[in-house]
């Protein structure tokens, strides 16, 4: 049993997309399908040359927060939106009614229909693949050629993100709706 | 007396296809059926489109995943609790001017909810499986799952009552009108939760529209009675349902007033202080064209006949109401449209350039027909309905 959660040192980023390349070929999602599961936040540059705001332009990675109080599981009717042992939310594709209110109550838009099974879905932290398989890394961190993102169990003081976290000072999107994300954003 | 007696013993009109297919040939009569054949046959056509082509036939998208059949399911499940509303007026509380309804109310209360969950069953993608997981693996904690219950426990409740009131038993006529009321109006404000529970919309999030939900839906009834008397005595009203209809009128007037009240204070409170995902969300509203198509048709118009004439030219009424449900529609629309208008991923939103803009959706043609659809079953039960039970009051 682990708490599994994700830093990004999201000023490393560098929008080369590979953590999207990575989730898609770890976890099936489907061609086309972008910026469903994970995606970059892209913000521009602002001003006008020659006068440009050189630090206000930034790249924002993001997802599903896997939060400890997900709104989506908390609206789900059947109950197919859970948590699972290492307090990861998962989709079960058998219950889900494909009723869409979870894709309205997610404040950050972190959920999908799959075509194939039409229910919704969601990143999982590769939970049924590379820790189904008893690796202890996601896609889209393994490949990050900055490392950006630091995965690990929130409850093991010794882990890197717990260490992290103690060290850098950090943020969670939209943190005033009572979310309580497992993302955290390195300042 | 054994479940046997009591079915047979129920009170129907022995009629066949002839008698169901013979209505007086006038030019009125000829345009529904016409309309209400029409609109079947789309229903047919849309259902066949979605069975083919799943969600991808409807305008939907993943960040406006509610779209039109929603709205419609809850243009008709207001409408049901409306209905539900007027026609315990009489049966329920006792207010002798209203019995005259009474049946009428509560038959269209079973034919409106059935018009939305034909609706809702090509919304929701696994119609089957949610009746499966909704008891094996219920979330309490859900609004969707209460509303969704509880319309259930509803319908048996009023198919009850109006059993008894076919068969003139108004005591327990009485008894499960009541509990049908009390589990219809807890039914028709979770679905307000539905939306006032969303924390991410702040537009949506809050108390208004659970009880927002239940004025409206007494408003509603109040417009389809005028349209179910207006056919019924084809303008031509006796003195007693024109007691009642000068009643239902001034309430009418009376509810409306509130509303715009309440719409008032909404607005108002959610523009003040400008802020973010709420302020700029209702400052769009009011620029949109259906917004004031719902205050001008659902209230305004309405609400000056009903004022101007005192509740007394009936017939003006009529056409008031009739334009009041197209108003009653569009605040429906508005209602889950506006919701979802504005995008959640806030960083996505500036990528490649592209300035903050509000989610864009319009009903695809197979949306349309399965809606129109949805109304040409209520009008069909309906009519069918008036040929095989009495729905007039019954002598004294």
């Amino acid at each position: 049993m682990a708490r599994y959660g994700m830093a990004l040192d999201y000023k490393n980023c560098i929008n080369c997309k590979a953590c999207e390349v990575a989730c898609k070929e770890e976890n099936g999602v489907l061609l086309g399908a972008d910026k469903h599961r994970i995606w970059v936040g892209v913000k521009e540059v602002e001003g006008q040359w020659p006068n440009l705001d050189i630090v206000s332009n930034t790249f924002v990675p993001s997802q599903c927060q896997h939060c400890e109080d997900a709104p989506c599981q908390e609206v789900c009717p059947t109950h197919a939106t859970y948590y699972d042992e290492n307090h990861v939310v998962r989709v079960n594709s058998d219950k889900c009614i494909l009723c869409s209110y979870c894709m309205n109550a997610c404040p950050y838009d972190a959920r999908y229909v799959d075509d194939r099974t039409m229910t919704v879905d969601k990143c999982t932290f590769c939970s049924d693949t590379r820790l189904a398989r008893g690796e202890t890394t996601t896609a889209c961190q393994n490949t990050c050629p900055t490392k950006v993102r630091t995965f690990g169990d929130l409850d093991d003081p010794e882990s890197e993100i717990s260490i992290l976290l103690k060290t850098r000072d950090h943020f969670s999107l939209k943190s005033h709706l009572g979310t309580n994300p497992k993302l955290f954003y390195l300042t | 007396m054994s479940i046997k007696e009591f079915i047979t013993s129920i009170p129907v009109n022995k009629v066949g296809i002839k008698d169901i297919l013979k209505f007086e040939k006038s030019p009125t009569n000829l345009l529904v059926a016409a309309l209400t054949l029409l609109f079947l046959a789309f229903f047919v056509i849309g259902v066949g489109i979605y069975l083919v082509h799943g969600h991808h036939a409807y305008g939907v998208t993943r960040q406006h995943p509610w779209g039109l059949l929603i709205a419609v399911y809850i243009f008709f499940v207001v409408s049901s609790t409306g209905l539900c509303i007027v026609g315990s007026l009489g049966d329920v509380f006792g207010f002798k001017d209203y019995e005259m309804i009474s049946k009428r109310a509560i038959f269209g209360s079973i034919v409106t909810i059935l018009g939305g969950f034909a609706v809702i069953a090509f919304e929701i993608g696994h119609p089957v499986r949610m009746l499966i997981y909704n008891i094996l693996s219920p979330g309490m904690r859900s609004a969707i799952w209460w509303m969704g219950t509880l319309y259930g426990i509803y319908l048996t409740f009023m198919i009850i009552e109006f059993i008894f009131l076919l068969k003139h038993d108004m005591k327990n006529a009485r008894i499960f009108g009541l509990i049908g009321l009390l589990v219809g109006l807890a039914a028709h404000s979770n679905l307000g939760g539905v939306f006032g529970f969303l924390n991410s919309r702040t537009i949506s999030n809050g108390v208004f529209y659970p009880t927002y939900f239940i004025l409206t839906a007494f408003i509603t009834g109040i417009y389809i009675a005028f349209i179910m008397m207006g056919f019924r005595y084809k303008l031509r009203f006796p003195d007693n349902a024109k007691v009642m209809l000068t009643n239902l009128a001034l309430i009418q007037a009376l509810l409306l007033a509130i509303l715009m009240f309440f719409e008032t204070w909404k607005m108002l409170t959610g523009i003040y202080g400008g802020m973010p995902g709420r302020a700029d969300v209702a400052e769009h509203i009011l620029t949109t064209w259906p917004f004031w198509a719902e205050v001008i048709f659902g209230m305004l118009i309405p609400f000056l006949v009903a004022l101007l004439t005192k509740g007394k030219n009936h017939v003006m009424m009529f056409w008031a109401s009739l334009i009041g449900m197209v108003g009653i529609f569009f605040m429906r629309y508005d209602l889950v449209h506006d919701t979802q208008l504005k995008p959640l991923q806030m960083m996505k939103t500036r990528e490649y350039m592209l300035p903050p803009e509000w989610v864009h959706y319009f009903p695809s043609s197979t949306e349309m027909m399965i809606s129109l659809g949805g109304l040409g079953i209520v009008v069909l039960l309906y009519y069918v309905g008036t040929k095989v039970f009495n729905l007039d009051a019954d002598a004294h």
